[in-house]
């Protein structure tokens, strides 16, 4: 079993939610930019579920910012996701890069998809 | 002269190395009950540093990436070293996009912070942490600007207008 796994969940119909769990570095970067390019390429909207994710660093920021710009040139919502409590390996470096509301990431999984569906923007507009 | 450290790895400079450093890492830091919130610092900042050794130091050659941590009373401190082609952060790999956000959050997320070595004298990132912080290091040496048109980290780029 993986303990870090990426999975495609498609339950929401016109979004595809990207489920991110566990420790996400360089090693596991080009895995997520596979699975977020399926995401793209299935249509409709995006989210990025971190809710389950312990660590995330610079190599998936990176990730995440190439998989929104191909989203957005492709006029899709691109949202990322956390829950209600954030572990410190995710929000710090979320805090400090200022990419809340760029990327933009939201709290809960619903309000998400609800943004992806409403505007290619996401909860950014 | 350097005291002896705690520990030292050394290891292949490969992607797969760097969560076993973040592992050592986070059992020497609960032998010395260091906070959570540090913690998750020195770990970003460790992941950040052997990443670059990855990516940069040894372009598609093989090489070593070394770690040392070394504990003392007031703070933990981190070496991690290359004997790779020197400091040349805009190196971009092929496989591996890099954002080039990784000094900078070193330098956010260190008390201390010294970058030694130049071309072909490998690099050597020094990292110190202490147990008891008086401020946020973030606050002093702040990650500043966003992510550029190219999808690099523009350090000069004000962050009221991110590039869509």
């Amino acid at each position: 079993m993986d303990a870090n796994p990426i999975v495609l969940d498609d339950a929401p119909g016109d979004v595809v939610v990207v489920v991110v769990e566990g420790e996400h570095d360089i090693y596991t970067a080009p895995t997520l930019r596979e699975r977020l390019g399926e995401a793209i390429g299935r249509g409709g909207g995006i989210v990025v579920d971190l809710t389950g994710a312990t660590f995330v660093d610079s190599s998936v920021l990176g990730a995440l910012l190439d998989a929104r710009r191909r989203a957005l040139d492709s006029s899709k919502g691109f949202v990322v996701c956390v829950g209600q409590t954030v572990e410190p390996g995710v929000q710090r470096i979320l805090d400090i890069t200022g990419l809340v509301p760029i990327l933009p990431v939201v709290t809960g999984r619903d309000t998400a998809i609800d943004a992806a569906r409403a505007t290619p923007n996401g909860a950014g507009e | 002269m350097s005291p002896a450290p705690d520990v030292r790895m050394t290891l292949p400079a490969r992607a797969e190395g760097v969560a076993v450093v973040r592992q050592a890492l986070a059992g020497m830091a609960d032998a010395l009950d260091v906070d959570a919130a540090v913690l998750a610092d020195m770990k970003m900042a460790v992941s950040e540093a052997c990443t670059n050794v990855v990516v940069h130091a040894y372009e598609d050659a093989d090489g070593m990436l070394e770690v040392d941590m070394s504990a003392d009373e007031l703070g933990l401190t981190i070496r991690v070293r290359d004997h790779g082609s020197g400091i040349q952060p805009q190196v971009r790999s092929r496989d591996v996009p890099a954002l080039g956000l990784g000094l900078p959050l070193i330098a956010a997320l260190s008390d201390a912070f010294e970058l030694q070595g130049g071309t072909d004298q490998g690099t050597e990132v020094k990292m110190t942490f202490s147990y008891a912080r008086e401020s946020d290091p973030a606050e002093a040496n702040p990650v500043t600007g966003t992510v550029g048109n190219d999808g690099r980290w523009d350090s000069d780029a004000s962050r009221g207008t991110p590039a869509g």
